[in-house]
């Protein structure tokens, strides 16, 4: 199914925004003024509810023209475009959004003609799946593991790292001994928060990407 | 608006075809999607975490009433989303110089496609074409597709050591944890901050 690569899932769900003259700001406007003001970071909704690997929310306004010969025409509807790379199965995905994060559901799509609230758990799922378009070909580099798994993967990485440069040229003994306790100690370390930059680390080499 | 959030660059675009060669390209999408070495270039790139193409015939747009005025169109429509690390420019030459003929598979269904070669003209194209993020989130800004791709690496080679750390003589583990070493040293890079693109 083309939704699917491997274990990640690829939504895409055009939801019509509501069009109306006697609203000011209009609804398209509004979205935006509440997605601009929204954390993109670990207090980020998408962070607090389950599944996310990358997601987006854009406002599409129009199509575009591309110039004569081809026609000009126009979109009667503007469109909120949620594009998401999701972890399993879309019921319970969608579930997990509307049990985790419901107020932020409301405040975004309450500007959607027909959205009926987070509440009713199965309209909304309904509603989703209504606004929902097939993906034709998804691409994921990475399509077997889940967010927690890979949240989970870098922070290993930066560990092993700090654990290989401190024990350079230990003796076996001390080696195997200090391994286990590593081990076990990573073990125990809460998974590092989504949408976080990580633990800050000093960049050994300067300047500027240019 | 942003289409950045630490290492990763959100890309949308819209391009309009004429709705009988959308078949053509759902086909071509089918043996891509079903014959894997073909997808070779694209996991080559390797600075794309994920990437969609979306075919919108032109009465395939939500329509759910309720005042919603039904559109009219005369074409279908290609989304692309991409979701790659680097900047726009890094990305629109890595795309033509790797994978043109694979994009001009793609695109020349689309109306005034110009060719992703040369790529002064595919720039202009895609610049007409694509339209802005709103709210761009991922679960590891820090994290580049390679870095994601190392760390499983790690994590499946720190996952062996362990288990053999246990019941070991440290001279064996000591080897092991050699062998360890060398697999991994590849894949140690540091995630951080985003470095600044001028």
């Amino acid at each position: 199914m083309p939704n699917n690569n491997g274990s990640v899932y690829g939504l895409t769900i055009l939801s019509p925004i509501i069009d109306d003259a006697k609203a000011t700001p209009s609804h398209d406007l509004q979205i935006r003024n509440y997605l601009a003001k929204l954390s993109t970071r670990e207090d980020s909704p998408f962070a607090l509810a389950p599944g996310t690997h990358l997601a987006r929310l854009v406002v599409m306004d129009d199509v575009v023209f591309v110039g004569a010969p081809s026609c000009e025409e126009h979109l009667k509807s503007k469109y909120l475009i949620f594009e998401s790379n999701l972890d399993g199965d879309l019921d319970s995905y969608l579930s997990g959004l509307a049990a985790t994060i419901p107020d932020h559901l409301n405040a975004i799509w309450k500007h959607c003609v027909g959205y009926p609230g987070a509440a009713n758990r199965q309209a909304f799922i309904d509603y989703m799946k209504a606004c929902q378009l097939e993906t034709t070909f998804f691409f994921a580099a990475v399509n077997n593991k889940s967010v927690s798994e890979t949240l989970r993967a870098l922070q290993t990485q930066t560990a092993v790292a700090d654990f290989i440069a401190s024990h350079q040229g230990a003796n076996p003994a001390k080696l195997q001994r200090d391994f286990i306790q590593f081990v076990a100690k990573l073990k125990s370390l809460p998974l590092p928060k989504p949408g976080s930059m990580g633990p800050h680390r000093e960049i050994k080499t300067g300047g500027r990407n240019e | 608006m942003s289409n950045i959030n630490g290492k990763v660059y959100a890309m949308n675009a819209i391009t309009p075809m004429k709705p009988w060669k959308t078949w053509i390209l759902r086909l071509i999408f089918f043996v891509l999607g079903h014959v894997k070495p073909l997808q070779k270039d694209l996991i080559d790139l390797s600075f794309i975490e994920f990437a969609r193409w979306v075919v919108v015939p032109r009465s395939g747009l939500p329509f759910l009433d309720n005042g919603q005025v039904k559109e009219e169109l005369k074409y279908d429509y290609l989304l692309f989303f991409s979701n790659f690390n680097g900047t726009w420019n890094q990305y629109i030459d890595a795309f033509s110089a790797v994978l043109s003929r694979g994009l001009n598979l793609v695109w020349r269904w689309s109306e005034k496609f110009p060719g992703s070669v040369p790529v002064t003209l595919f720039k202009e194209y895609i610049a007409r074409v694509q339209f802005d993020t709103d709210y761009y989130y991922t679960a590891y800004p820090h994290a580049t597709a390679n870095d994601v791709k190392s760390a499983h690496i790690v994590q499946a080679s720190l996952d062996k050591l362990s288990q053999l750390a246990e019941k070991s003589d440290p001279q064996q583990f000591a080897d092991a944890y050699l062998r360890f070493v060398l697999q991994v040293q590849t894949h140690l890079g540091e995630t951080s901050d985003a470095p600044v693109a001028g």
